[in-house]
């Protein structure tokens, strides 16, 4: 694969991550790392702990033990919105948009840590507030035409169907500019070809802007044929960590699957 | 006319963010600020100044200013009318004991005052939410009133706590008369609408919005929660602070801590609910309905009584004053939450299809 030669180094590095909700261990003792401009996918059988690892990378979550290093910052606790500052964007299981507001201001939204104009220039409007807003707005206008979302730019976004929600959480998530982006899950529910948009769309954002994308997914067609690398959760334990060809025949990922017990 | 958006084509983002992008809509705003400007004071009665206009303005403004908090940032107050007490008294003590501040200078004081009570009874907020924090948003509103009562100093050792302001003077200038109070306060509270929409309409606004509509996806695109909601406070009790000082200075004149009561505050919380909740037109249409419909009421209810056969009681129309304002309340929150704003807004998106509705 192309994408191959241009990967670079870890920029994150998961160790030692264990979390539980009062009995129940999401995660236990997880370590793997993501290598800059890769893909890499996170599978594994419901209740797994992907989400909540994704969780933890974001700081939505705050693991027991552990610690995760993003850019050679090692943390044991980060607020999501520092992780945001830091440069990692989400898109979430559920749809997490902005149910009161329109599709145009979710994904402006994405862009508030781009804001240097105070609340008090906002009020007066005149000026510099004016031109950032619309210097924000072109750059929103740009992640609009690329997810090809702009015959929906004015509604509110809890009118949209499920498919077009999905690729609206991701386009407020692009409009933040990521470094690192954190997909769980980005095609469940959709029709084929909604998924096939959104493989493309993917794509094109690893390609064309060489962010580094940790992706959740459950079809294996599309983990496939999208990551370099796949991490398999299973019950909140790492079972195997590899390229989508040695993770598809590794036997103790077969019989997770296939429900073999343990 | 028709009203129409066709053949009003947006060749820039600039167009279409204006506050107003149809033309239609911009002509009758111009208008209506001409006429409020211009012929209002000049045709309007003493009485309608005093006792309708200028507390319309008023209460429209403290409406807004509730409205940034719990329409925009999804915060519920009961407190309003104890930002509105700390605004006229903080006000009041400025002018009486700064000699050399303007008048302008002192309200606007007032207002920051409210806005820093407003941020310590927003602390809360960051720990709890809805019913809970309406509850502590209505213990800030008896501390409010019962530390003014309490205290002689803030009303200057008046007896029972009652001020009297002082009179309007900007730059030599006595605003006295209704007409000239009708002016000062209209001129205002449209530069107050002015920035509160333009807040709304910029990064402040789509982060208060984004803390009411889902706080862990606010926090995870960046947002930070403790500067949003206290900016919320903020920005609220300063409204709701310089429409108290305005409810003192241009409207009543002589007030006490126990006007700005719970009623008050409950008053007002109903205004925005009527009106839209989210909505700077609704504050204005919440707070419009609200004291003219009484009006309306108790002029016309026994002549249309009478002209349907009823004799109503006497009495009967402060009940059933009552009653309608419970059936709306009602009825706006059960069924369209965003008042009246959201119904002129339907209505004029029929218009714009009318009279070809497909
Ligand atoms: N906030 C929470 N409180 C309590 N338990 C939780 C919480 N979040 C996750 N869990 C539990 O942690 C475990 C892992 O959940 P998680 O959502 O990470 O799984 P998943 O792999 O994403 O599953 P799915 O494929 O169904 O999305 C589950 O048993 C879940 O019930
Ligand atoms: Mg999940």
């Amino acid at each position: 694969m192309s994408a191959q030669r241009r990967i670079g180094e870890p920029i994150l590095v998961v160790e030692d991550v264990s979390l539980s909700f009062g009995g129940v261990r999401a995660l236990a003792n997880v370590s793997f790392d993501v290598r800059e401009h890769e893909i890499r996918a996170i599978i594994g059988p419901n209740g797994a702990g992907k989400s909540s690892m994704l969780n933890v990378i974001n700081g939505v979550y705050h693991p027991q033990t552990g610690t995760v290093t993003y850019r050679g910052v090692k943390r044991h606790r980060v607020h999501p919105h520092e992780a945001a500052r830091q440069g990692i964007a989400r898109t979430f299981q559920n749809i997490a948009l902005f149910k009161g507001m329109t599709v145009l201001d979710n994904i402006m939204t994405g862009r508030n840590l781009k804001t240097r104009t105070s609340f008090l220039e906002q009020a007066i409007w005149i000026g510099r507030a004016r031109r950032e807003e619309l210097e924000q707005r072109r750059k929103v206008e740009e992640v609009i035409d690329f997810l090809e979302i702009q015959h929906v730019r004015k509604t509110p976004v809890g009118r949209l169907p499920y498919g077009l929600q999905k690729r609206v959480e991701l386009a407020r998530a692009l409009a933040a500019e990521p470094d690192l982006l954190l997909l769980d899950e980005p095609m469940a529910g959709m029709n084929i070809e909604e998924k096939q948009d959104m493989c493309r769309f993917v794509l094109s954002v690893n390609e064309e802007y060489g962010t580094t994308i940790v992706l959740i997914e459950h079809d294996m067609g599309v983990v496939m044929d999208l990551s370099d690398r796949v991490v398999v959760l299973d019950y909140g334990k790492l079972l195997a960590d590899g390229t989508p060809d040695a993770v598809r025949a590794n036997q103790a990922v077969i019989d997770a699957y296939l429900g073999v017990k343990h | 006319m028709l009203y129409r958006e066709a053949g009003q084509f947006k060749a820039t983002y600039a167009e279409d963010q204006q506050i107003f992008p149809i033309r239609q809509d911009r002509i009758a705003i111009t208008a209506l600020l001409l006429v409020a400007f211009l012929v209002i004071p000049f045709v309007a009665s003493d009485y309608w100044l005093k006792a309708i206009l200028i507390p319309f303005l008023i209460f429209s403004l403290a409406a807004l200013g509730l409205n940034i908090l719990t329409g925009y940032a999804g915060q519920l107050s009961l407190g309003t009318a104890g930002f509105m007490a700390v605004g006229a008294f903080a006000a009041y003590n400025f002018e009486l004991r700064v000699e050399w501040m303007p008048i302008l200078v002192s309200w606007a004081l007032g207002g920051l005052a409210a806005a820093l009570v407003g941020i310590v009874f927003g602390l809360p907020s960051l720990r709890i939410k809805g019913f809970y924090l309406a509850v502590a948003t209505l213990a800030a509103q008896f501390f409010i009133v019962w530390a003014l009562t309490k205290f002689p100093w803030f009303s200057n050792y008046s007896s029972s706590g009652v001020i009297t302001t002082g009179k309007t003077e900007i730059f030599g200038y006595v605003f006295d008369s209704p007409r000239e109070k009708y002016l000062l306060v209209l001129a205002i509270v449209v530069l107050m609408a002015l920035a509160a929409k333009n807040m709304v309409r910029s990064e402040t606004g789509r982060a208060w919005m984004a803390v009411r509509d889902m706080d862990v996806a606010a926090e995870v695109v960046g947002i930070r929660m403790m500067h949003t909601k206290l900016l919320a406070f903020a920005v609220s009790s300063f409204y709701c602070g310089v429409a108290g000082a305005l409810y003192a200075y241009a409207y009543i004149g002589t007030v006490e801590p126990e006007g700005f009561n719970l009623d008050l505050s409950f008053r007002i919380l109903f205004m925005i609910i009527i009106g839209g909740v989210g909505s700077i037109l609704g504050s204005f249409l919440g707070a419009g309905f609200i004291i003219l419909f009484p009006i309306f009421l108790n002029s016309y209810a026994d002549p249309i009584a009478h002209a349907l056969g009823i004799d109503l009681p006497p009495g009967m129309t402060s009940n059933l004053e009552l009653m309608i304002f419970g059936a709306l309340i009602i009825f706006f929150l059960a069924v369209e939450p965003h008042g009246l704003a959201r119904l002129w807004q339907i209505g004029k998106e029929k218009l714009r299809l009318w009279p070809f509705p497909h």
